[in-house]
């Protein structure tokens, strides 16, 4: 055995964890040189030394702190919402900002299909496609939708012109009655 | 929740303890506190040398306890999950210490510490005595790097097993051995005139 092998040796030989051979060998070592005995007593010294060093302990008001941080660092935790994000009336912004769109445009539609004025405010003061370019010259003038007494009338006159215009056909002889 | 001192006996093992805590037990808790708390400061007060700051990093590492108390799995001991986070704590302190170069007596180079020392050396007394040798004990576990620092006082201080210690410092239980041997190979050089 060596120095280097018997320094490394020194705390399993003090905690008796050496193997029977090997703490044989150790031994041999420190009877054949006084120094390495004189090592392993210090070792052995400075160990007792350790284990008995002064015990450092809590102050009495120790728990009482304790509990008192424990009661105010955990509440935030508790406040903190799941997701961390910001909500608005319980929504978050993305959801918040959807529903207000589909609110309004059902006000919007609901509006439109319930208003009284509806025919009168869409239908007055329209142009078409086939009137002509108006200029400065030639303002140019609405086309008016006709009142529904004048579509009576021209409605009449086309079944009138129809009834006219068409042959007369005689059915009497397709005609065929139970008792015929 | 009541913190108060009761020495129940110990019916429960720190595990078992645990898992009651993790399911809404906090008595059970308290049981741990009150079971951890001197043997914790008595650790962090020989990185720190402060008793305030070593209070303060043991009551950090309480309220980490509680608030982590669901991160704790039995696949590991309490008792070295525990100490895991009281060192990890107490390193962060002495870096935030380090930042601010807070002089420290341990920081001081030997020189120093030699000029510094016979101001509090006693003149007699027994008490006087063993609080000195306590001292210079102390200076001389500062002075170990940071590697032998930690295992020698797990394992000569707080008596812990070298299984213990390899989970708590996260190195192979071979390591550790080599390194308390020669941490304390190199205690007995510097404490050599306190004989």
């Amino acid at each position: 055995m060596n120095r280097y092998e018997f320094e490394d040796l020194i705390s399993d030989y003090i905690e008796n964890s050496l193997s029977l051979s090997k703490r044989k060998e150790f031994e041999n070592y420190l009877t054949e040189d006084p120094e390495a005995q004189s090592l392993v007593d210090h070792v052995h010294s400075t160990m007792d030394q350790l284990r008995n060093i002064q015990q450092v302990k809590v102050s009495d008001r120790f728990n009482e702190r304790l509990m008192s941080r424990i009661k105010n660092e955990k509440l935030p935790h508790r406040l903190k919402p799941v997701s961390g994000q910001k909500t608005f009336m319980g929504f978050t912004p993305v959801y918040a900002s959807l529903m207000t769109g589909l609110t309004i445009a059902l006000l919007f539609v609901s509006m439109q299909l319930f208003s009284p004025d509806m025919d009168t405010s869409t239908s007055q003061n329209q142009f078409y496609a086939n009137d002509p370019v108006p200029t400065l010259s030639s303002p140019a003038t609405p086309r008016v939708n006709p009142k529904p007494q004048d579509l009576a009338e021209a409605e009449e006159d086309s079944l009138d012109e129809n009834s006219a215009n068409l042959p007369k056909k005689d059915y009497t002889k397709r005609i065929h009655l139970v008792n015929d | 929740m009541s913190l108060d001192k009761r020495h129940s006996p110990f019916v429960y093992t720190d595990e078992q303890l645990i898992a009651r805590f993790q399911a809404g037990d906090e008595q059970a808790y308290v049981e741990l506190v009150n079971r951890y708390r001197d043997r914790l400061m008595n650790f962090v007060f020989q990185f720190l040398g402060d008793t305030e700051q070593s209070e303060d990093v043991v009551q950090d590492t309480m309220l980490k306890l509680y608030e982590k108390k669901h991160y704790y799995r039995e696949i590991a001991k309490f008792s070295t999950w525990i100490y895991t986070i009281a060192r990890n704590l107490a390193n962060t302190e002495l870096r935030k210490r380090k930042r601010r170069k807070v002089t420290v007596l341990s920081q001081m180079t030997r020189d120093e510490r030699e000029y510094e020392l016979p101001a509090v050396q006693p003149e007699t007394g027994q008490e006087v005595e063993s609080q000195y040798a306590a001292k210079r004990i102390q200076i001389a576990i500062h002075a170990l790097p940071e590697h032998f620092k930690t295992v020698i006082i797990l394992r000569d201080i707080q008596e812990l097993s070298y299984e213990d210690i390899s989970s708590i410092v996260g190195v192979p239980l071979g390591t550790v051995k080599s390194r308390i041997n020669r941490a304390r190979l190199q205690l007995q050089a510097d404490l050599k005139d306190l004989r």
